[in-house]
């Protein structure tokens, strides 16, 4: 295993640019030596590291079976605004892999819906890619999941919408469901306008056989996961990724603490019922 | 052997023969107060010295008999602001160096951070080495171990000291961590009457007493140490009842009294700092002035990390926000996490009962009293 205390070094591959202030970057691992023993799980976040600037804590945005390390990051700070003036070929410093994961051996025979929220769907590609590659694979032991699969997404304005060109193919296994706060008047936009929790509406599932997988502002994953258990879901089968200051990743310098758990170790991948009593709690 | 007894005077030969192969960390007076810092001879030790603590107050002062220390007591003194954190994982510690160029960046490790010299912690009392015990949960028993704490705790040999007189804000008896020592030492001393006691809890401990004129310990000199034990538990004041946590502040994260003493607390992190257990840390990048240049290396540095503390106002920033800008949110976060969370965390509370929090409060907020305030609806 590599030190995951110390920064190795990834060139950036190729940048795509998905939205006005978000883009994704490919990485590749420099040394051979940690391409080998670097692995992560859908959900997981790496640090990465601009030295002068800073470290700052991405979730991979790629799929395990993905030949390249995915982030997609949007300006947020000051080592994402670097980032954002990098090209391909530069070298960033990365740490990781850090954190909890989506529990996937929850979803083989039940329903799945994902949900996401602005650059909260960047977790969550993840879990997509790694279902719509499974899915193509012949052999018999790694099947698709069976059941039936939910996208719901919501951003700001038709032109926030991330990995938007990327839809189509989500479809081959999902059903996709899109709003917007607020629709471009210049734009054509077919999807629905308003809070995400409404699209609930337009989807038929039963709650009883579904696993949420959730991302996004942390009071639209309240509101959400109110209403989806309403619904009937149980409420250890929401789960839900957390945002916090991270700053070790190892669970050792306190800055992401959420309650008695650090967000870094135990999460950002909770499920509900295991941070329930302190997700309400103003300033906890 | 685990046992052993040596007369008060012979307390310099065990001190010598440290000194041959270790560096001294013990009590030692600096500024009116007793710190712990390297120790050069016997006498630096301010024996017979007794400090007045209160909340919010620490007065140094030979032991008089008003404070009924026996007057040939050598170690009459408790806790002062210093604990062994300070030492297994400094207050500025380099992580690693680094030069970013146009080709790239290295990062290399600073091999300084390792200390290979060994390290004898003297008159450590057992709320330190409880502490100790509960850093190394957070340091060593994680994903991820930390390697500079790790040597750093390899090379240290601790001799712990029984407390016999309890400091004014002690409550280690009802957190179960003190006054006896139990383990996690190399030799445990109690100063009886005439003589030292000696308990010896590891080999490294056996070995220094090698060659030096021991006595055997009788059934009288176990007895004098219980005793004393007992008395100095008797003498403890405050308590915390440990049967209550972690519900008791699960039940109340809302109470009314988070917003008393958000106005009395001033949010300076005293109380964090001189917590032996306490360990929140962060890091930045420090850049050397000479290494920004046109030529390369475009920039060099190094990557450094300080204790922080949950009082900080950025401590809970994320990009476009903070998670707790309030005083009352910090002061909650930070007992909270003491005495609830870290039962969840690592199984026991973050809380040793030193008392440390309250005597260098400044406006001497005791924690001690505020848990008891969270019963009254």
């Amino acid at each position: 295993m590599h030190d995951k205390s110390i920064p190795f070094e990834a060139t950036i591959r190729w940048i795509k640019k998905e939205t006005r202030d978000t883009a994704t970057y490919a990485l590749k691992i420099n040394s051979r030596e940690i391409q080998r023993t670097y692995t992560f799980k859908p959900g997981q976040f790496n640090m990465l590291y601009i030295p002068g600037i800073g470290e700052a804590p991405i979730s991979i945005s790629s799929s395990p079976t993905d030949h390249e390390i995915m982030h997609t990051i949007r300006i947020a700070g000051d080592v994402t605004t670097y980032i954002s003036r990098l090209n391909a070929g530069d070298v960033i410093g990365v740490r990781g892999p850090f954190g909890s994961n989506w529990p996937l051996e929850e979803i083989e025979d039940r329903d799945l819906m994902i949900i996401a929220g602005g650059v909260g769907i960047a977790p969550l590609r993840s879990v997509i890619r790694h279902i719509l590659m499974s899915g193509r694979r012949k052999k018999p032991t790694s099947r698709a999941p069976i059941g039936r699969k939910f996208i719901l997404y919501g951003a700001k304005t038709p032109k926030d919408m991330i990995f938007r060109d990327e839809f189509p193919r989500y479809m081959d296994a999902f059903q996709v469901f899109l709003t917007v706060d607020k629709a471009d008047p210049e734009e054509y936009w077919r999807g629905e306008v308003g809070l995400i929790t409404g699209l609930l509406n337009k989807v038929s599932f039963n709650p009883l056989n579904t696993v949420v997988f959730m991302c996004g502002p942390e009071v639209m994953m309240q509101g959400m996961t109110k209403e989806m258990i309403l619904r009937g879901v149980p409420g250890e089968k929401i789960f839900i990724s957390m945002e916090r200051n991270m700053n070790c990743g190892m669970g050792v310098c306190g800055h992401c603490m959420f309650g008695p758990k650090f967000v870094c170790k135990d999460g950002p991948v909770f499920r509900f019922t295991d941070i329930e009593g302190f997700l309400g709690i103003k300033e906890i | 052997m685990t046992k052993a007894k040596i007369k008060k005077d012979h307390l310099k030969l065990i001190f010598d023969r440290l000194k041959t192969s270790h560096r001294i960390i013990g009590p030692k007076v600096e500024g009116n107060v007793i710190v712990l810092a390297e120790i050069a001879d016997l006498r630096d030790i301010p024996a017979g010295c007794k400090e007045q603590q209160g909340r919010g107050t620490y007065r140094l002062g030979k032991n008089s008999s008003q404070l009924s220390v026996a007057s040939s007591q050598i170690f009459s003194f408790s806790v002062g602001p210093d604990s062994f954190k300070r030492f297994m994982s400094p207050p500025v510690r380099e992580n690693f160096a680094f030069k970013k160029s146009k080709k790239g960046i290295s990062i290399s490790q600073n091999s300084s951070q390792v200390r290979e010299i060994s390290t004898a912690f003297i008159g450590m009392r057992a709320c330190d080495i409880a502490a100790l015990r509960l850093l190394d949960k957070v340091f060593l028993e994680g994903p991820v171990k930390d390697a500079g704490y790790d040597s750093l705790r390899r090379n240290s040999l601790i001799v712990g000291i029984n407390c016999l007189y309890p400091g004014d804000n002690c409550f280690c008896s009802s957190m179960d961590t003190g006054p006896v020592i139990r383990d996690g030492f190399d030799m445990a001393v109690t100063e009886l009457d005439d003589s030292f006691l000696l308990e010896i809890g590891t080999v490294r401990g056996r070995e220094i007493l090698n060659g030096l004129p021991i006595d055997e310990v009788s059934d009288k000199d176990l007895s004098e140490k219980v005793s004393k034990i007992e008395k100095c538990k008797k003498m403890i004041k405050k308590s915390i009842k440990v049967s209550e946590l972690p519900w008791l502040i699960y039940r109340n994260l809302e109470h009314p009294r988070w917003a008393d003493v958000a106005g009395r607390c001033l949010a300076c992190g005293n109380c964090t700092q001189v917590c032996p257990t306490c360990f929140c840390n962060s890091s930045y990048d420090n850049l050397q002035l000479s290494g920004i240049s046109k030529k390369l290396p475009e920039l060099s540095g190094a990557r450094i990390r300080t204790w922080d503390s949950c009082f900080s106002t950025n401590f809970a920033r994320v990009h476009g926000g903070n998670f707790r800008p309030s005083r009352r949110a910090r002061y909650r976060q930070w007992m909270s996490h003491k005495l609830a969370y870290w039962i969840d965390q690592f199984g026991s509370p973050g809380c040793v009962g030193c008392g440390r929090c309250i005597t260098w409060c400044p406006v001497g907020i005791d924690i001690t009293q505020e848990l008891e305030a969270l019963h009254a609806r």
